[in-house]
C-alpha cells in the first residue's frame, strides 16, 4: 500500500497505443480524470517516437494495428527503455500472441473490453514496479560506484 | 484426388452410386479370374485323366477280349484235333478187314465214347462212297456219299477233313470228321459224326455278362454253333465276317456298319479264325456292358469333377462376396473418414470466422464501454444535476455496461471455441468445457421450449484429453437433445458429471425428455449416415462422430432409451496417466 501512496503522490505518466482513436480519446480523458498524465498515438511507429521524445511509466499497447504491429513495437520499447512498463490490451484471443507478449517483457495482458477500474488497477501495479525497479536500479548503481 | 473433390464438391448420392458400380465389377472380375484359374485347371486334369483312363481300360478290354477268344479257340482246335487223332490211331491200327466188321467197329466206338460220347455214329467207307460198315442210330448203310460235299472234299484233299454244320440225311445240324487213307492199291474213309451240342457244351455254356455271347461262324456267315442271341444254328448270320481279316482281333462294332446292326448298340467284337475247318470263332458283347466298369468310373469322375466345380463356385463365390464385402466396409470407413475431415476441417475454419468476429466486436464493445465510463464522469462533475435524472441515468449506463459484458462472454465464449478447435491434446475441465457448450446452446434451447437442468461435480479432476473434439461431442449431444424435443411444448435437458473413483474416470451423462429412440433402430443411432432426421437437416455424422472421438479418445457412449419418455446419453472417459493438472499453463489459460 505503500508503493501505491507513492504512485498517487507521483502521477504515472501512460502513453496509449491503439489504432481505434475514438477508443484512445475517450480511454485519455478517463484516465486524466483519474489521476494520470495521459498522451495517445494511434500506431507502432509514433509509439516509439513518443517514448523517444518524453519518458514514460506505462504504455498500453494494442496487439493488432497497421504498420508496426504491438509486438514489434513492444520488442522496440523494451529495447530502448528496459525499465518501461507495458500492458497488453487487445481484442485479439490468441493465446499465443499473449505468451509471446509475456516473454518479451509485458507486465500484463488483458483484454478488452476491460473495465475502467481493472485498467487502473493494473496501470497502478505497473507504475508501482516501475518505481521498485528504478529504485533498485539506482541502489545497484550506487552499490557499484 | 479428384474422387475426393467430388466427395467436397457434392456430398451423397453419384459417389455412391459410383462405387456401387465399381465394386459389381469387381466382384465380376474376382469371380471370372477364381473360375478361369481354378475351373479351367480343374477340366483339363478330369479331360486328361478321363481320356488316359478310357484309353488304358479300353487296351485292358481288347486284351481281355483277345485272350477269352484265343483261349476259346484253342480248345476248340485241340477238341477237334483230339477227335481226329481218335480216328487217325484206329485207322492207322487196325485193318480194314477188322474195321469192316461191324461188332469190331462198335466196340471201338464204345472205346471212343468212353470218356464222353463225342461220337454219333461211325462208318467205314470204301472210295465208291458207299458204306462198308455203319454203327450209330441212323440206318444209313445203303448210302452214297460219293456226291456228297465232304467226299468230294476229303478225297480232292486227302488226310482228314472237318466239316462245317450240315443236316446231312438224318436233318439235324451235325458235323463230320472224316479220315482219309489207302492201304495197298485202295483209299478208305473213316467217318465219324459229332453233334452241335458239344461245340455248344464247349462254348455255349461260356457266359458273359447280361449281353455277352460266344459262336462259331464259318466262312459264309452260317453258324456252327446256337448264338445266345438273334437266331440259332445253321442261321445266317449278320456279322460282316468279311470285315474279320487276318488270324484274329477285337474290334468294336459300330451301330450302321453293318444294315442289321443298325439297332444295336455298338459291340466289343474279338474273333479267331479256327486252322480247320474254316470257322471263326466270335465273342461278342454289348460295348456298354463291357465298358461298363470304366463308365461307371467315367461317370463317378464325373460326378466327382462337377461337384468340385460347383463346390469351386459357391467358394469362390463366397469368398469374393466377403471380400467385397471387407473392401467396402474399408472403403465406407476411409469415406467416413473423409467426411470427418471435412467436418473438423469446417469447424477450424468457423473457428477461425469466430474468432475474426470476436476481434471486431471486441474493439467497439471497448469503446462502449468508454463512452459510459466518460458519461459517469461528467455525471460526477455536476453535481447540481436533477436527483431523479441522474439516478435513471446512472442506471442506464449500468445496464450498457451489463450488456456489454454479456457481449463480452458472447465473445469470449466463441474466441475459446475457436482456440479448442485448433488446440492440442491438454488438460481439460470437462465441467467449464460443457459450460461453454451450454452458453453457446442455451439461446436455442429457451426458443425450443427447453430448460437445462446442470448437475456438475466440483471435485471432477482434469482430463487429459483433446478439448476441442470433447466440445464437439458435446454439442452434438446437447443440440441432439434440443431437436428431440421438437413438436413438444417444453422439456428438460439434464446435464450432469460424475467421478467415477472405482473405475478410475469422468462419467457425463446428457439427458433429455424429447421423442426418444425406438428400440428397433437404437442399435444403428452411432453408425454413419444414420440419420431419423429429414433430408437435409441431419448429416447423420453428429453421433458417429461422437461415438468414434469418445472411442479415439479412450471412452465409451452409451445411449438408453425410451419413446416419448426421452433418451440419456452416458460418456465416461478415463482420468489417464494425468489425473490433476495443476499446472501453470491452466492459470494462464483461465485468465485470458
Amino acid at each position: 500500500m505503500t508503493v501505491a501512496k507513492e504512485s498517487e503522490e507521483k502521477h504515472a505518466r501512460v502513453l496509449l497505443v491503439d489504432d481505434e482513436v475514438v477508443f484512445t480519446t475517450n480511454m485519455s480523458k478517463i484516465l486524466s480524470r483519474r489521476g494520470f498524465e495521459v498522451r495517445a498515438v494511434n500506431d507502432g511507429e509514433s509509439a516509439i517516437e513518443a517514448i523517444e521524445d518524453e519518458e514514460y511509466d506505462v504504455v498500453v499497447l494494442d496487439l493488432r494495428m497497421p504498420g508496426m504491429d504491438g509486438i514489434a513495437a513492444l520488442k522496440v520499447m523494451k529495447r530502448k527503455r528496459p525499465l518501461l512498463e507495458v500492458i497488453i490490451l487487445t481484442g485479439h484471443g490468441s493465446v499465443e500472441s499473449g505468451i509471446q507478449g509475456m516473454n518479451l517483457g509485458a507486465f500484463d495482458y488483458a483484454m478488452k473490453p476491460i473495465q475502467i477500474n481493472e485498467l487502473q488497477e493494473k496501470i497502478e501495479e505497473a507504475f508501482a514496479r516501475k518505481l521498485l525497479q528504478e529504485k533498485m536500479a539506482r541502489k545497484s548503481e550506487r552499490g557499484s560506484h | 484426388m479428384s474422387r475426393e473433390v467430388s466427395t467436397a464438391a457434392d456430398p451423397d448420392l453419384p459417389t455412391e452410386e459410383l462405387h456401387k458400380k465399381s465394386y459389381s465389377s469387381l466382384y465380376r472380375r474376382f469371380i471370372l479370374l477364381t473360375l478361369i484359374c481354378s475351373v479351367l485347371p480343374l477340366l483339363v486334369v478330369g479331360w486328361v485323366i478321363y481320356s488316359n483312363y478310357s484309353s488304358f481300360a479300353y487296351s485292358r478290354m481288347e486284351e481281355f477280349f483277345y485272350r477269352r477268344v484265343e483261349y476259346n479257340r484253342k480248345l476248340i482246335e485241340l477238341f477237334l484235333k483230339e477227335r481226329t487223332n481218335d480216328l487217325q490211331l484206329m485207322a492207322a491200327t487196325h485193318s480194314v478187314n477188322y474195321l469192316g466188321d461191324r461188332s469190331n467197329l462198335q466196340r471201338l466206338l464204345e472205346k471212343l465214347n468212353q470218356e464222353e460220347a463225342y461220337f454219333i455214329d461211325l462208318g467205314l467207307i470204301n472210295e465208291e462212297g458207299k458204306h462198308v460198315a455203319y454203327i450209330g442210330l441212323f440206318d444209313l448203310m445203303d448210302k452214297n456219299y460219293s456226291q456228297t460235299f465232304w467226299f468230294k472234299a476229303l478225297t480232292a484233299k486227302g488226310g482228314f477233313y472237318v466239316s462245317d454244320m450240315f443236316m446231312g440225311y438224318r436233318k439235324t445240324p451235325h458235323f463230320i470228321i472224316g479220315i482219309l487213307w489207302s492201304d495197298g492199291n485202295k483209299k478208305w474213309i473213316l467217318r465219324a459224326t459229332i453233334e452241335n451240342e458239344f461245340l455248344d457244351s464247349l462254348i455255349g455254356n461260356v457266359k458273359l455278362g447280361e449281353t455277352g455271347e460266344v459262336f462259331l461262324v464259318n466262312r459264309e456267315g452260317i453258324y456252327q454253333t446256337s448264338p445266345r442271341f438273334g437266331g440259332k444254328i445253321m442261321d445266317k448270320s449278320l456279322l460282316p465276317i468279311d470285315s474279320f481279316e487276318g488270324e484274329g482281333g477285337v474290334r468294336i462294332l459300330e451301330p450302321g456298319e453293318s444294315r442289321a446292326y443298325k439297332k444295336q448298340p455298338s459291340q466289343v467284337v474279338g474273333y479267331a479264325w479256327l486252322k480247320e475247318p474254316n470257322w471263326v470263332l466270335v465273342v461278342k458283347q454289348d460295348y456298354a456292358e463291357a465298358f461298363s466298369d470304366v463308365n461307371h468310373a467315367n461317370t463317378l469322375a464325373l460326378v466327382f469333377l462337377h461337384l468340385s466345380i460347383l463346390a469351386i463356385l459357391v467358394v469362390s463365390f463366397l469368398t469374393t462376396k466377403h471380400m467385397i464385402g471387407v473392401v467396402r466396409k474399408r472403403d465406407e470407413e476411409a469415406n467416413f473418414l473423409n467426411r470427418q475431415l471435412m467436418q473438423a476441417s469446417k469447424l477450424a475454419s468457423l473457428g477461425e470466422l469466430a474468432a475474426g468476429v470476436a476481434h471486431e466486436i471486441n474493439n467497439p464493445l471497448a469503446i462502449i464501454l468508454t463512452e459510459s465510463q466518460l458519461v459517469r464522469d461528467v455525471i460526477g462533475d455536476y453535481p447540481d444535476f436533477d436527483r431523479e435524472f441522474k439516478t435513471e441515468l446512472t442506471n442506464s449506463l449500468s445496464q450498457i455496461e451489463d450488456q456489454v459484458q454479456r457481449c463480452n462472454q458472447i465473445t469470449h465464449n466463441l474466441l475459446r471455441f475457436s482456440r479448442r478447435s485448433q488446440a492440442v491434446p491438454g488438460l481439460v475441465d470437462v465441467n467449464a468445457c460443457l459450460e461453454e457448450v451450454v452458453v453457446l446452446l442455451e439461446r436455442r434451447g429457451i426458443t425450443s421450449g427447453v430448460e437445462f437442468v446442470i448437475d456438475l461435480d466440483k471435485d471432477l479432476p482434469q482430463l487429459m484429453t483433446h478439448p476441442s473434439q470433447l466440445q464437439q461431442v458435446f454439442v452434438n449431444l446437447i443440440a441432439n437433445a434440443i431437436d428431440a424435443h421438437e413438436g413438444k411444448p417444453h422439456g428438460t435437458i439434464q446435464i450432469r458429471t460424475r467421478a467415477n473413483e472405482t473405475e478410475r474416470g469422468a462419467e457425463i451423462m446428457i439427458a433429455d425428455t424429447g421423442s426418444g429412440i425406438p428400440q428397433e433402430i437404437i442399435d444403428k443411432v452411432f453408425d454413419p449416415f444414420f440419420t431419423t432426421k429429414p433430408v437435409g437437416k441431419g448429416t447423420g455424422l453428429g453421433l458417429s462422430i461422437s461415438y468414434k472421438i469418445i472411442k479415439d479418445l479412450g471412452g465409451t457412449i452409451t445411449v438408453l432409451s425410451e419413446v416419448d419418455k426421452g433418451t440419456e446419453f452416458k460418456i465416461f472417459l478415463p482420468f489417464g496417466s494425468a489425473k490433476t493438472g495443476e499446472g501453470p499453463a491452466d492459470d494462464s489459460r483461465e485468465r485470458i
